[in-house]
């Protein structure tokens, strides 16, 4: 029996839409890979300079669209609200399965090392690669692991609210005092010298805004996460 | 050498989503798409773009299909 036969046509038709994708990338990449002109990019780094932010990523999401990126934190909030009312219980619930010895020491042990690292990744987004976003995802993984780990551990949820509050309100609060002192939404306010580029405190609200993104995008991680993993059989 | 890895990565990027979208289990279908995600942070780094690379390890092929496999535990699709 010949190969033609055992494969199903769909199978086939797969194969050859995956490969007519390959030569397209491929060809797109090597015809622009050499190409240097003036983009859109070059015109941000450019202004980039003005803000005296290291990492120019950052200052486009946080500075140039910060708007955008306040709209993105209500989006996960909506979210987290929603798995919330849908999975949550009032009562106890518990995960059924017992985790072994190995990953009850392991976690207690790399539980301090992942959130150090996520608070790194945070404070430091704006010299390095990272940000808010990723820095409250890593430490929303290191609660998944005290989650799967530890049978009666559960997220605070009094410090969740309570973290979460302040975020969303210093957030815009941040925002007005730009608009009331400099006339813009946003407005970078704080002193941002150029000549500052490259250490810890530089840049005006730019850090500060990251870090109140990562406080928020951590707590509404931790809590989707909770409510995911726990939840009763018998709802 | 640089070329090479590109091309390395691309075509096991390829054959792994062909895999995921292939499988019979929808854990299996979940680990390779993970594989995905993986293979996209190497591209994503070579390419300069270092925070997006992040963003991908950690949302990509972290969170997301940790999420994706608690939701299938809600289902209660036999795995």
């Amino acid at each position: 029996m010949s190969l033609k036969r055992e494969l199903p046509t769909s199978t086939m038709s797969g194969f050859a839409l995956s490969g007519i994708l390959v030569l397209t990338i491929l060809n797109i990449l090597l015809q622009n890979s050499w190409h240097v002109g003036t983009r859109a990019g070059d015109e941000l780094l450019k202004l980039n300079a003005t803000e005296g932010v290291a990492n120019a990523v950052t200052t486009v999401v946080v500075y140039f669209r910060g708007f955008d990126t306040l709209g993105e934190i209500a989006v996960l909030f909506i979210a987290s609200l929603g798995i919330g009312l849908m999975l949550h219980s009032n009562t106890q619930c518990e995960i059924k399965a017992e985790s072994n010895f190995m990953l009850k020491t392991a976690s207690k042990m790399l539980f301090p090392i992942i959130m150090l690292f996520g608070i790194y990744v945070m404070v430091y987004g704006h010299l390095s690669p990272g940000g808010g976003f990723q820095g409250g995802v890593i430490i929303a993984s290191g609660v998944l692991l005290l989650l799967i780990s530890d049978k009666s551990f559960e997220v605070p949820h009094a410090m969740i609210v309570a973290l979460e509050t302040f975020a969303g309100v210093s957030y815009v609060l941040i925002g007005l005092i730009g608009l009331l002192v400099i006339d813009k939404f946003l407005g970078n306010f704080l002193p941002h010298d150029i000549s500052e580029m490259g250490l810890l405190f530089s840049g005006g609200i730019i850090p500060i805004i990251y870090i109140i993104v990562g406080i928020k995008v951590g707590s509404e991680m931790s809590l989707i996460v909770q409510n995911l993993i726990k939840r009763c059989e018998n709802v | 050498m640089i070329g090479f890895i590109i091309l390395v990565t691309f075509l096991a990027i390829i054959v792994v989503a062909f895999t995921s979208i292939t499988q019979k289990k929808l854990a299996d279908s979940i680990i390779l798409f993970m594989g995905v995600g993986l293979g996209s942070v190497i591209l994503f780094f070579v390419f300069k773009a270092p925070d997006v690379a992040l963003t991908e390890a950690v949302i990509g092929a972290g969170i997301s299909s940790i999420i994706f496999l608690m939701a299938l535990k809600h289902l209660g699709v036999k795995a």
